[in-house]
C-alpha cells in the first residue's frame, strides 16, 4: 500500500511516500489550471530513508498550495500544505499626512502598519473615496515594485503625477483628482493580507479636506523658531508655513553645535507636520548653533527647499535652488 | 573574469529586481532589499559552441504555469520582475519573485532557448561582484527621529518628568526601476519611498569600491513651459549608447544625451512625445531594421508604440499647442506586453499577458512591426 505524508528528512521538510520499490521514480507536482502541453515537475531530489522514499524540495513547500505524487507515472497521492492559523493581529498604526487639511496638489499618503505587509496588494487594498462614498478612480499611480520601507511596514502611494503636473495630457484632460472645498478619505481595507497572509484586525480610513493649491518653494527663512534658553532641556521648537512631508522632516533636519557637530538628541514631527521639536541629551550651550535643513525636503505637494514640484518657466522666483543645506542659527540664552 | 574584477564566491542578492545584461554574458541583478546592484557571471551552458539560434523566433506558451510548476507553486505565487536575453545563446532570463510575504524568495530563471525547457540559476560559485547603493540606508540603520505618537504603541522616552511616545522612522528605500550597460557604465534609475526626484545613475564597471557613483537629477519641459523632474520608470540606450530615451512616472517620454550626464550640470531632457493620459510606459526597447533604428514601447493602456529614431532625434520639443502630437509613432494591436527584450536576427522578444491571463514570450518580427 502506497502512503505519502508531510515528513522531514535530514533536518529538511520532505514528502515521504511509504510502500513504493527502491528505484521507483517519485515525482512531485502541483496541479495545473487547464493547461498546454508538458509542464516540468517541481524542482527537488528524491533521497531513500530507510523503507521510504523522500522527496525533498529545492523550494520550500507553500502555505494552502495542493501538490500531487506520481510514482512510476502513476498518482499515489495528493496533499496540502496546511495554512497555519491566521489572527487578525496586524493593524494599520498611522495614515499620513497627518495634516486634517492638504493641497488639491497633493502627492503621496502613507500607511505605516503595526506589522511586515505582502507586497503587491496595494492597488486593490487603498483606496481613495470622495466625500459622496465613491472610489476616485485612477487618483492612485498604480506602482510596481510597490513603495515599501525596508521592514514592508510603511506603504507610500503617490497620487497619479501625471494629473497634478501642469501642462500634461493627463492633467488636462482627466484634471486633478482631488478637489478644492471638499473632503475625501484614504481607505485601508480589512482584508489586505499581511505578510503571514492574515487580514488586518480591522479597516482603517483617515478623512481629509482639500484646500488650495500649493506651489511655493519650502523656505526654511520663513519658519518660526521658539529658542530654549541655555543650561535647559528645554526642546528646541520650529513651526511651518504649512505642514512638511513627515518622514523627510526625519531624515532632513538636523542641529548642529558652535563646532559644526549634530547635537545629540532626540527629534520629532508634531501635530499636523506643522512643526518639529528637537530635545538635546546634554543642556544646551549658551552658544551660536544651527537648524541645518537638507534641500530635500518636501511639503506634501513635492514642493522642496530645492525646487518646487512643477516649475512655471515664466516665473523666476521659482528657480530651483540647487545649493548646500540651508541654515538656521539660533542661541540659546 | 578577472576583467571585470568578479571574484569567486555566492553573491547575496536578498530580491528580484530588475536585471539586465552587460558585456561578456555577465549579468546585473538589482537588489533592491539590499540596496546594490549585483555583477554575475552566469556561465551560460549554452555559451560554449552553441550554433547561433537567433535567426529563429521563440515562442513559449504559459511560461508562468511553467516556472510555477518547476518552483511547485501556483501561478499566483509567481512574480516574473523583469526579463532579458543572453546576447550570445539567446536564453531567456527572469527575475522572479517567488511567492509573496515571509514566504517570498528570489529566484533566477533560465528558459532554454532551443528547447523552452525551464532551469534555475542558483547564485552559488558564481563569479561576482556588487556596488552598495551609496545613499541607500545601512540594514541597521537607527535612525533616531520618530513621529509623536500620542496613543499606546510606539517607543516610550522620557526627558526629565516629560514623557514621550515616539514611533521610530521607517527608513528611506530606494527602489531601482530600470537598469541598462552602456559602453563601461551601469545607468541605473530609480525611486524613493520618500522624496519625489528623477536621479540616474551612472555607475563605472568593473564596480571600484573607491570610485562612487556619479548621480544626476534630470528635469523635463512640459509644452515649454513646466520643468519638472520625476522618477525614471524605464529607459533605454540607442544610437550606440550616445542617447537615452527615458519615461517617467507621470507619461512623457524624454531624450537626453549621455554626453550631458556631467556631476555639477543641471541636466534637461526634451520631452519628445507623451503616451496619454492614464497610460504608463513599461519598457522599451530598440532594434534595428533596414539599417534604421527603432524603439517598442510598452504600454499598460494601449498597445504597443513603435518610434523611429530619426524621428526623436528631429522631434523638437513639445510645445504648445502641438499637444498631444510629438514624434509620429504607430501603436500596434499587441497589447499586454509588459516586458520586452531584444532577441537578435529579426526578432524582438515579447512577455505578453493573454485573454485567459497566461503569460506568453512571443517573438516579434521586427520587419513586421
Amino acid at each position: 500500500m502506497t502512503g505519502v505524508s508531510w515528513s522531514r528528512c535530514d533536518g529538511d521538510d520532505c514528502i515521504r511516500v511509504s510502500g513504493v520499490l527502491p528505484g521507483a521514480r517519485v515525482v512531485v507536482r502541483v496541479p495545473p489550471a487547464p493547461m498546454v502541453g508538458h509542464l516540468p515537475p517541481m524542482a527537488g531530489r528524491v533521497v531513500p530513508d530507510g523503507a521510504d522514499t523522500c522527496f525533498v524540495p529545492r523550494y520550500p513547500f507553500l502555505f494552502g498550495t495542493t501538490y500531487t505524487v506520481a510514482v512510476d507515472g502513476a498518482v499515489v497521492g495528493e496533499l496540502v500544505r496546511p495554512r497555519p492559523e491566521r489572527s487578525s493581529a496586524t493593524e494599520v498604526l498611522e495614515i499620513g499626512p497627518t495634516a486634517s487639511e492638504v493641497p488639491r496638489n497633493l502627492l503621496r499618503l502613507s500607511v505605516t502598519f503595526s506589522a511586515p505587509m505582502r507586497d503587491g496588494r496595494a492597488d486593490a487594498h487603498v483606496h481613495l473615496v470622495d466625500q459622496r462614498g465613491a472610489e476616485i478612480h485612477g487618483a492612485l499611480l498604480p506602482m510596481e515594485p510597490e513603495l515599501w520601507d525596508g521592514d514592508r511596514r510603511r506603504l507610500t502611494v503617490l497620487l497619479d503625477p501625471a494629473r497634478i503636473k501642469r501642462g500634461l495630457v493627463g492633467h488636462r484632460e482627466l484634471g486633478y483628482p482631488l478637489r478644492s472645498g471638499e473632503s475625501f478619505r484614504l481607505v485601508v481595507d480589512a482584508d489586505y493580507p499581511d505578510a503571514r497572509g492574515g487580514p488586518l484586525r480591522a479597516g482603517a480610513d483617515r478623512r481629509y479636506e482639500v484646500g488650495a493649491d500649493e506651489r511655493r518653494r519650502v523656505d526654511p527663512d520663513g519658519w518660526a523658531l521658539r529658542v530654549p534658553a541655555a543650561r535647559t532641556f528645554d526642546p528646541l521648537e520650529v513651526g511651518f508655513d504649512r505642514p512638511l512631508d513627515a518622514a523627510l522632516l526625519a531624515r532632513c533636519l538636523r542641529v548642529v553645535d558652535p563646532a559644526g557637530r549634530a547635537v545629540d538628541g532626540r527629534g520629532g514631527v508634531g501635530p499636523e507636520g506643522r512643526s518639529w521639536w528637537f530635545a538635546p541629551t546634554g543642556a544646551w550651550a549658551p552658544a551660536l548653533h544651527a537648524l541645518v535643513v537638507d534641500p530635500a525636503l518636501e511639503d506634501l505637494a513635492g514642493n522642496s527647499v530645492a525646487r518646487v514640484f512643477d516649475r512655471d518657466l515664466t516665473r523666476t522666483d521659482d528657480d530651483p535652488h540647487d545649493g548646500p543645506p540651508v541654515t538656521r542659527p539660533f542661541e540659546p540664552r | 573574469m578577472s576583467g571585470y574584477g568578479l571574484q569567486a564566491g555566492t553573491a547575496e542578492v536578498a530580491s528580484a529586481g530588475p536585471i539586465a545584461f552587460g558585456p561578456d554574458g555577465i549579468l546585473f541583478l538589482a537588489d533592491n532589499v539590499g540596496a546594490k546592484v549585483v555583477a554575475v557571471d552566469v556561465g551560460d551552458p549554452g555559451a560554449a559552441g552553441r550554433a547561433v539560434v537567433g535567426a529563429q523566433p521563440f515562442d513559449l506558451e504559459a511560461v508562468d504555469a511553467r516556472v510555477a510548476s518547476f518552483l511547485g507553486c501556483g501561478t499566483d505565487d509567481v512574480v516574473i520582475r523583469d526579463m532579458a536575453v543572453h546576447p550570445s545563446t539567446h536564453d531567456v532570463y527572469l527575475s522572479v519573485q517567488r511567492g509573496h510575504g515571509d514566504a517570498a524568495q528570489r529566484v533566477l530563471v533560465r528558459v532554454d532557448r532551443l528547447d523552452g525547457s525551464i532551469a534555475d540559476v542558483p547564485l552559488d560559485g558564481l563569479p561576482w561582484a556588487e556596488f552598495a547603493l551609496a545613499d541607500a540606508p545601512a540594514v541597521d540603520d537607527e535612525r533616531v527621529d520618530g513621529i509623536l505618537w500620542p496613543e499606546s504603541g510606539g517607543e516610550e522616552i522620557h526627558y526629565g518628568d516629560l514623557t514621550l511616545r515616539v514611533l521610530r522612522q521607517p527608513i528611506r528605500t530606494a527602489t531601482i526601476t530600470d537598469l541598462a550597460y552602456v559602453d563601461g557604465a551601469l545607468l541605473v534609475a530609480g525611486l524613493s519611498n520618500e522624496e519625489f526626484s528623477s536621479k540616474l545613475r551612472r555607475i563605472p564597471f568593473p564596480f571600484r569600491g573607491e570610485v562612487a557613483d556619479t548621480s544626476l537629477e534630470i528635469f523635463h519641459v512640459s509644452h515649454g513651459k513646466w520643468e519638472t523632474a520625476a522618477p525614471i520608470r524605464t529607459f533605454v540606450p540607442y544610437d550606440g549608447g550616445r542617447s537615452i530615451l527615458a519615461s517617467y512616472t507621470c507619461t512623457p517620454v524624454v531624450h537626453f544625451t549621455l554626453a550631458d550626464l556631467v556631476p555639477g550640470t543641471k541636466v534637461v531632457g526634451r520631452t519628445v512625445a507623451e503616451l496619454g493620459p492614464v497610460n504608463r510606459p513599461i519598457d522599451m526597447v530598440t532594434f534595428v531594421d533596414g539599417g534604421e533604428e527603432y524603439l517598442l514601447v510598452a504600454n499598460t493602456s494601449h498597445g504597443l508604440v513603435k518610434i523611429a529614431c530619426r524621428d526623436i532625434d528631429a522631434q523638437a520639443p513639445l510645445t504648445e499647442p502641438h499637444e498631444p502630437v510629438g514624434v509620429p509613432r504607430e501603436t500596434e494591436d499587441l497589447r499586454g506586453i509588459t516586458r520586452l527584450a531584444d532577441l537578435g536576427s529579426g526578432y524582438v522578444l515579447a512577455l505578453q499577458r493573454d485573454d485567459e491571463g497566461r503569460l506568453n514570450l512571443r517573438s516579434l518580427k521586427t520587419a513586421s512591426l
